[in-house]
């Protein structure tokens, strides 16, 4: 847990310094980075891309990242969305930013609402049927699957069920240029979205079971389990509104703290399926050496990451009210 | 903190198999070099040949053979894990001891850059530098660990809180025993199964960022990684490759971050008292 569950005035305003200072940080790393490049870094950089500058590009781009406005005039551009122009997709870097943006929202987004369902649900589970050979099985092969890196379960799924059995597109977000009603253009999406997703569920959902059991074990055994028992609830409402209840906090603090540890995992998984999102985007600037593209994926994934952390430690308190009359 | 660690360790089916896999995968990294049957940077070979008796694996886009980049691309990958999962281990032990030991002034300063640094998340500050200076590969270990220290630093912390507060280092202090005297002899040898769980979960994740830069194309291209073989087999995916090409560095990767996966659940279940009556 990053911080402590106290959540007191103070505290939540500890919290907003701490995270303001983060996003300050990465920021200033990302204003001031390319200016520490030796020499004439646009020349170097632009040569061995497949890039090729005219003169005039050339030069408004040495103007961009030598200009000596300060870091106050870099932060109001970054809220204007002024992030550059892009020479290897001639267009406006916000503006593929946002082309790229809703399609890795829907891909995670989902990935993680579904894992953590499937992962809170079998994890009850298997805790109330703790020592029995199920349970151990579960727990097994869970950990086996937590084990495999994204990049595996990604590569093997393609070859698998894309390029051998040809069950599902290989690349792409949905099919291009077929003009079809609302309903088919959302199957085609849909189609498309289930390698990808499938990648990473198998990749979130092992570690969410292991923590939902992990902590519904030492629920299970607390007194008011057997008070709700003794009062005759039913074993599913004793299961989820009394135990589950109590042993969701560790989930949501884990949901936040490895968002930061998915963005790498959605990099790879968007790479393998083509799939065309910030990760893609972010592999072809890289391949193409366009460094204004590299830049604002950076830096602007980065805060959306520290945005939602700070949400999700803001909302601790309505979760679970306990922590709120700690204090 | 008192558990015979090889006797609990010993009997946990996940630490048994962790362990062995990473003994094959040491001998493959030590021996690596003499073993390759081939130079993996020599391009004689004919490009994309199937496997032969003379190349078990065959032969790659660039006439490299296969198996012999296999051998130094799990060296690149686990020494990489392991030299970040070290500096990071010293640095959080080191800092989480003064924050703990001295408190105060130094703990609030300590734990607020570690709060920060958890909050930023460590892949992008390591896309950036990679595609700005194209550093080496060791800067970019170093630069990791850097990120990666404040969740061992929290735990040994807290940890040096209680141990403070107990008889023995009371004791200790009462006769005249120094902060360092105490530090060494004291609180570090006490808290070595923190030190096993926090170094196995941060060589994986560093073992597993690695795989991702390489395969995203973050490295130099002649440095031999399990990521960036997976990254250029598959541009070959339609062709009859992907079993001897795709497949042995996807089954390597898969494994070493198994290795180290399984390696940190076992220890975790085993060493820390509280989850030992959760895991049974």
């Amino acid at each position: 847990m990053i911080f402590n569950l106290k959540h007191s005035a103070p505290r939540r305003l500890g919290l907003v310094i701490t995270f303001g200072l983060a996003a300050l940080a990465m920021i200033y790393l990302s204003y001031s980075l390319p200016r520490l490049l030796p020499g004439d870094f646009v020349t170097a950089m632009y040569s061995s891309s497949d890039v090729t500058l005219t003169a005039e590009q050339e030069a408004e781009l040495r103007a961009y990242y030598t200009e000596e406005l300060g870091f106050g005039h870099y932060l109001v551009k970054l809220f204007r969305l002024d992030w550059g122009y892009s020479y290897a997709f001639l267009t406006p870097v916000s503006t593929i930013f946002f082309e790229a943006l809703p399609w890795s929202l829907l891909l995670l987004g989902t990935a993680n609402v579904i894992s953590m369902i499937i992962g809170f649900v079998t994890g009850v589970e298997a805790a109330w049927r703790r020592d029995s050979r199920l349970e151990k099985g579960m727990v097994g092969g869970m950990t086996f699957i937590e084990g495999i890196p994204e990049i595996s379960t990604g590569v093997i799924l393609l070859v698998v069920f894309a390029l051998n059995l040809q069950w599902f597109p290989a690349a792409g977000a949905e099919t291009a240029y077929a003009e079809v009603s609302l309903c088919a253009r959302l199957a085609d999406v849909g189609h498309h979205l289930a390698l990808p997703l499938a990648t990473l569920v198998l990749a979130y959902f092992p570690g969410y079971f292991l923590l939902t059991r992990n902590s519904m074990m030492m629920v299970i055994k607390a007194a008011f389990v057997t008070t709700a028992r003794a009062k005759g609830l039913t074993a599913r409402r004793v299961r989820y509104a009394h135990a589950a209840r109590n042993a969701l906090l560790p989930l949501v603090t884990r949901f936040g703290l490895r968002l930061a540890f998915m963005v790498t995992g959605a990099l790879v998984v968007e790479t393998i399926f083509s799939y065309p999102g910030l990760g893609t985007l972010l592999f072809n600037a890289i391949q193409a050496r366009d460094l204004p593209v590299i830049q604002a994926i950076v830096l602007v994934s980065s805060l959306m990451v520290l945005t939602i952390i700070l949400g999700l430690e803001l909302v601790y308190g309505m979760i679970d009210p306990r922590i709120e009359h700690a204090h | 903190m008192h558990i015979d660690i090889r006797q609990a360790v010993s009997r946990d089916p996940w630490f048994v198999v962790g362990f062995s896999l990473g003994l094959i995968f040491s001998i493959m990294t030590l021996l690596g070099p003499p073993l390759a049957p081939f130079d993996p940077w020599d391009i004689s070979f004919t490009p994309l040949s199937p496997p032969s008796a003379r190349h078990f694996l065959g032969i790659n886009d660039g006439g490299q053979d296969i198996f012999s980049e296999l051998l130094f691309a799990v060296r690149n990958t686990l020494t990489f894990g392991l030299i970040s999962g070290l500096v990071a281990l010293a640095l959080g032990v080191l800092i989480g001891l003064a924050a703990g030991w001295f408190r105060g002034f130094v703990d609030m300063i300590l734990m607020r850059i570690a709060d920060v640094l958890l909050a930023i998340p460590a892949i992008m500050i390591l896309i950036l530098t990679a595609a700005l200076f194209r550093p080496s590969p060791w800067v970019l270990a170093l630069i990791l660990s850097g990120m990666m220290w404040p969740t061992i630093s929290k735990a040994i912390r807290a940890q040096t809180l209680s141990l403070r507060e107990s008889l023995h280092v009371r004791a200790a202090a009462q006769i005249g025993g120094g902060n360092w005297y105490i530090i060494r002899r004291h609180l570090m040898p006490e808290m070595f199964p923190l030190y096993l769980i926090g170094f196995a979960a941060k060589a994986r994740i560093a073992m597993f960022m690695e795989a991702a830069l390489a395969f995203l194309g973050l490295f130099d291209p002649s440095r031999k990684s399990l990521g960036m073989m997976i990254g250029y087999a598959l541009k070959y995916y339609y062709m009859d490759i992907w079993w001897n090409w795709l497949l042995p560095p996807i089954a390597c990767l898969s494994l070493l971050i198994m290795t180290v996966t399984f390696l940190a659940i076992s220890l975790e279940k085993v060493l820390d008292p509280r989850l030992k009556e959760a895991l049974g």
